[in-house]
């Protein structure tokens, strides 16, 4: 079997498809959203990613799928993201896939929060064009009860990405009451700065609409009686970033 | 004469009728953006506010304004008719009044009756005597001749919808050549026509053709008088574009007054029109803004533009709508855009008057538009939910660069084409005649020959399909022979007279033929294929449920193994119907559009074996059914994309409708989305799309509020309507489809 015909053979599991994201700012995209997370964030809109179950896929078949689609990604600028779940769970097929899209000439855009060993990490990163690096919280002990996990891996995968001159979009879901102090966007801010790279914050609104799937799920959600910010507290929360020279994703 | 054409080009269009020589000779094809659009001028608000005072009052009186119900529609039926004499640039009404509608009893005497009952009109019975006794209409022409088996069909609803008894719409006169040569040149053209050779010599078709431009020549007289009433006299040439605008306009409105057809369309003036706009800008008669006026004023009258119909009728075809549909933009052969200022200056009247669903403005699409152009449609799109698209690339090759659109979706050369309109035929329900062999599943009446027999055990794929199959070779056959019917006696009894003067006397054309609940129809049979179905038979033997075990691939997230099946149907039913030939050597084509006759289709046909309940609505046109696209957008489209133009020329209708959320985070990535969405969806052969931008709350809202909601406009199957004229069963349709949203 010849490299190529393995790399179309490596298996993945999924949990779905949509063949039109569109809040990428990057055209229309094909979301493949992938099973499995190690993280436990309190405040996860996909909880029904979190286990490693789905629907068994290979390179092959996503392949054959996004050039079907490839009419749409060469009209709006549009191409491949990956999401999930946490993608980098299963890298070996991320890294098959964006091998092929990369020959086929294919936009990939990885969507991840970077908790996985570096090695994985850089392998699937150095063959991604844009980066979209969810950023939960700086404090690592709020991080550790947000998500159940330390974010000092997460950290400095995502430095070790801005060295490589990576493209990348820090994703930060501001949550009221959780992640929203001066301190928390200060930090980041300082954060970003460090980096000294391409990289651009996008301050997204925490939504409820995760909670019914903790509800049918039948987990409970810590988060119930959280509300989602108002246009106001996001625009205050974008300001901190550009007054401290951070850009913004714009739009 | 050579004085009025100053500073135009080209000469074949001088020597011969050829209205795109003219275009092509003269237009500017404009690649820039919409910067230089003017807002409203001060008249057309005080003129388009009366008007909607109007239109309020009409939704008050319960949907009519008022009827003439003693005077028979005519070219010139009714004395001139005003909203605002000062006020107005461009005039004429179809009756003295605006929004009063006559009646028009050609195509049969008791619509006429059941619509002035209805709206409580008191219709004279000199009249009703007339058509009773002396003067045979359309629909008992049609009714005369039909065999029993094809009332049967039409009784059992596989086949409806059908211009038995009113006008079948769908012709398109070529009213430019109004304004470019006069109606003297018109009326010289086809008096040489009845000389000629080919018309001299005497057959059964030739003194039927002679009749007919006999009648184009008493119509075209008839046009003059009418413009006269208005004090105009259009026997020669417009000399400037307000001219250019009113001899048009008053071509359009002859036609709507002696016919109440359908879809009575416009066809594809706006780049023809714009020579006009272009020559006295550049001579300085005009300024951008007086343009514009004129532009907003003729769409005003055009959304005036009334018909006197039933409560049936609105049923099929929701809304009141009169598809005035203006086809905008496209490719020349030559490899320039046909896109010009006042391309935008049509759309930019969504702006100024705010959204409506008429004019219907249809977008011919092509890959090489200017980036700007597709920019500013898909804006309006986005701000107004009032465009369609129709895929130019796919249609040039066949139609070439000056057809139009004529009612949702059906491309005709304009002047050098007509089709006879055959609305469409309920496939599920043919499915479910096959099954039970022949009986249809409500009444329990025997329609169809048998081909099955149906038992209370899992459905053999291999066999329903042969079944199927032959029942589709059977209903074709009745379908021909039906539709023959009906247009021998329109022809006779209800012939377009002025349309028709309005084209070549020797036309192109076409039987257009049409399919309802493909989704359904493709899922049904995949069930059968890929799940267990078993039908239970109630104690006629019938099968009224099915218990489905499993699961299947459904059509609209771009499976091949259920979108080959649609596709397949498709050609199935084109290849019979082609094999049964059309009245007068009409060529066969076929659409996949509902128009909003998906809910009754739906109604009128039992529980069918994809899981669709019994009543339920179909999807309308060529659309997935509800819900069960649950791949996103693109996947949905790449289905819909892949059944053959080739094999459904008359249309495939796709109606897309997402979030604004869904289509990019700000307003400007949205729109950006929203152009390579379509030019995705044509690039994969795509043929026609719908375009809603809207959140279903804002629906649910304007159900329960409709008067917070007067122009809220959607866009449901090759056509626009005002949401809320819609009846409750037609809304909560339109909430329940599929709304791709994030």
């Amino acid at each position: 079997m010849s490299c190529e015909q393995e790399r179309e053979e490596v298996k993945g599991y999924i949990h779905s498809v949509e063949t039109m994201g569109t809040v990428d700012n990057g055209g229309i995209r094909f979301v493949l959203f992938m099973q499995g997370c190690a993280m436990r964030c309190v405040f996860c809109h996909n909880p029904d990613t979190w286990l490693r179950m789905g629907k068994e896929v290979t390179v092959g078949e996503i392949t054959r799928q996004l050039l079907d689609y490839r009419a749409f990604f060469d009209a709006s600028g549009g191409g491949l993201t990956v999401s999930g779940g946490e993608p980098l769970l299963q890298y070996r097929f991320v890294r098959a896939l964006f091998g092929k899209c990369g020959a086929l000439g294919i936009h990939r855009a990885l969507d991840t929060a970077g908790y996985c060993r570096h090695g994985d990490f850089t392998s699937v990163v150095d063959c991604t064009d844009l980066l979209l690096f969810s950023v939960k919280v700086m404090d690592e002990g709020k991080h550790l009860r947000l998500t159940g996990v330390k974010n000092d891996v997460i950290l400095a995968n995502l430095r070790s990405a801005a060295a490589r001159g990576m493209d990348i979009v820090v994703r930060y879901v501001l949550i009221p009451t959780i992640n929203d102090s001066d301190c928390d966007l200060h930090a980041l801010a300082d954060f970003v700065i460090s980096l000294n790279g391409k990289v651009r914050v996008d301050v997204l609104p925490y939504s409820r609409i995760g909670i019914a799937k903790w509800k049918q799920l039948g987990l409970n959600c810590e988060l119930e009686g959280v509300p989602e910010p108002t246009p106001d507290h996001l625009a205050r929360a974008r300001r901190v970033f550009r007054e401290r020279g951070v850009p913004l994703r714009t739009g | 004469m050579d004085e009025r054409f100053s500073g135009f080009a080209g000469r074949t269009w001088r020597d011969r009728l050829d209205v795109r020589d003219f275009i092509l000779s003269n237009y500017e094809p404009y690649e820039g953006d919409g910067s230089f659009l003017c807002g409203p001028t001060e008249r057309t608000r005080t003129l388009w506010e009366k008007c909607t005072e109007l239109l309020a009052e009409e939704r008050r009186r319960g949907g009519v304004y008022a009827i003439d119900a003693k005077t028979i529609a005519g070219i010139t039926s009714h004395p001139p008719g005003y909203v605002d004499r000062d006020l107005e640039i461009i005039v004429g009404l179809q009756t003295d009044e605006p929004l009063k509608r006559a009646i028009n009893p050609w195509g049969g005497i008791r619509m006429v009756e059941m619509a002035c009952n209805e709206y409580g009109a008191k219709l004279e019975p000199k009249v009703c005597e007339i058509f009773h006794k002396y003067r045979r209409t359309h629909n008992d022409g049609v009714f005369s001749v039909y065999t029993d088996e094809m009332r049967a069909l039409r009784g059992c609803g596989v086949i409806t919808g059908l211009p038995d008894a009113y006008g079948r719409g769908r012709i398109i006169g070529d009213y430019r050549r109004v304004a470019l040569y006069g109606v003297d040149r018109l009326i010289e053209e086809k008096r040489e026509d009845l000389r000629s050779p080919e018309l001299t010599t005497i057959t059964p078709d030739t003194i039927r053709l002679r009749e007919e431009v006999h009648d184009q020549i008493l119509a075209l007289e008839e046009l003059k008088g009418m413009a006269c009433s208005y004090g105009y006299d259009i026997s020669g040439p417009a000399t400037n574009a307000r001219e250019a605008f009113q001899w048009l306009y008053f071509g359009y409105l002859a036609a709507i007054k002696q016919q109440n057809g359908a879809a009575m369309s416009l066809g594809r003036t706006s780049t023809f029109l714009d020579v006009y706009l272009s020559r006295d800008l550049r001579e300085g008669r005009l300024t951008e803004e007086q343009a514009q006026e004129l532009v907003d004023d003729f769409v005003i009258k055009l959304r005036l533009a009334r018909q006197l119909r039933t409560r049936a009728y609105d049923e099929l075809f929701a809304g009141d709508p009169l598809w005035v549909t203006e086809s905008i933009g496209g490719m020349a052969e030559d490899g320039r855009p046909l896109v010009t200022k006042t391309s935008f200056r049509f759309l930019q009247t969504l702006y100024n008057l705010g959204p409506a669903p008429e004019p219907n403005l249809t977008v011919l699409w092509a890959e090489r538009l200017p980036r700007p152009f597709k920019e500013f449609a898909c804006r309006v799109s986005y701000d107004t939910s009032s465009i369609q698209y129709e895929n130019d690339d796919l249609i040039r090759p066949i139609f070439g660069d000056d057809y139009a659109v004529a009612c949702c979706v059906s491309a005709m050369r304009v002047g050098k084409e007509m089709q006879f309109f055959g609305a469409r035929s309920n496939l599920p329900k043919a499915l479910l005649l096959a099954i039970n062999g022949g009986r249809d599943e409500i009444s329990g009446a025997k329609v169809a020959p048998e081909f099955y027999q149906v038992k209370e055990e899992p459905l053999e794929f291999g066999a329903v399909w042969d079944a199927f199959t032959k029942t589709l070779e059977w209903l074709a056959g009745k379908y021909v022979d039906t539709m023959n019917v009906i247009h021998y006696m329109h022809d006779r009894y209800a012939y377009e007279s002025l349309e028709m003067a309005l084209h070549d006397t020797h036309v192109g054309r076409f039987m257009a033929f049409g399919m309802a609940g493909l989704s359904v129809l493709a899922d049904s049979l995949s069930a059968i294929k890929y799940a267990k179905v078993t039908p239970r038979l109630d104690s006629r033997g019938i099968a009224t449920e099915f218990d489905i075990e499993g699961d299947f691939p459904k059509f609209g997230n771009n499976d091949d193994r259920v979108d080959s099946i649609a596709r397949e149907c498709v050609v199935l039913f084109d290849t019979k119907l082609k094999a049964h030939p059309a009245y007068r050597e009409a060529r066969h084509t076929l659409s996949i559009l509902t128009i909003t006759s998906n809910v009754v289709y739906g109604k009128m046909t039992g529980s069918t074996p994809d899981g669709r309940r019994r009543g339920e609505p179909f999807a309308p046109g060529a659309n997935p059914m509800h819900g069960r696209d649950v791949r996103g957008a693109v996947a949905s489209l790449a289905s819909v994309a892949k059944i053959p133009y080739e094999h459904a020329m008359d249309g495939i209708s796709y109606t897309f409708s997402i979030t604004p959320g869904a289509l990019g985070r700000t307003r400007d990535e949205a729109i950006s989305n929203l152009a390579g969405l379509i030019d995705g969806y044509f690039a994969k052969g795509g043929h026609h799309m719908n375009v809603n931008v809207f959140d279903r709350r804002t629906l649910i809202d304007a159900m329960e509020h409709p008067e917070k909601y007067p122009q809220l406009t959607i866009r449901v199957s090759g056509y626009a309507v005002n949401f809320v004229k819609l009846t409750r069963e037609q809304q909560e349709e339109v909430i329940a489809r599929t709304i791709f949203e994030r």
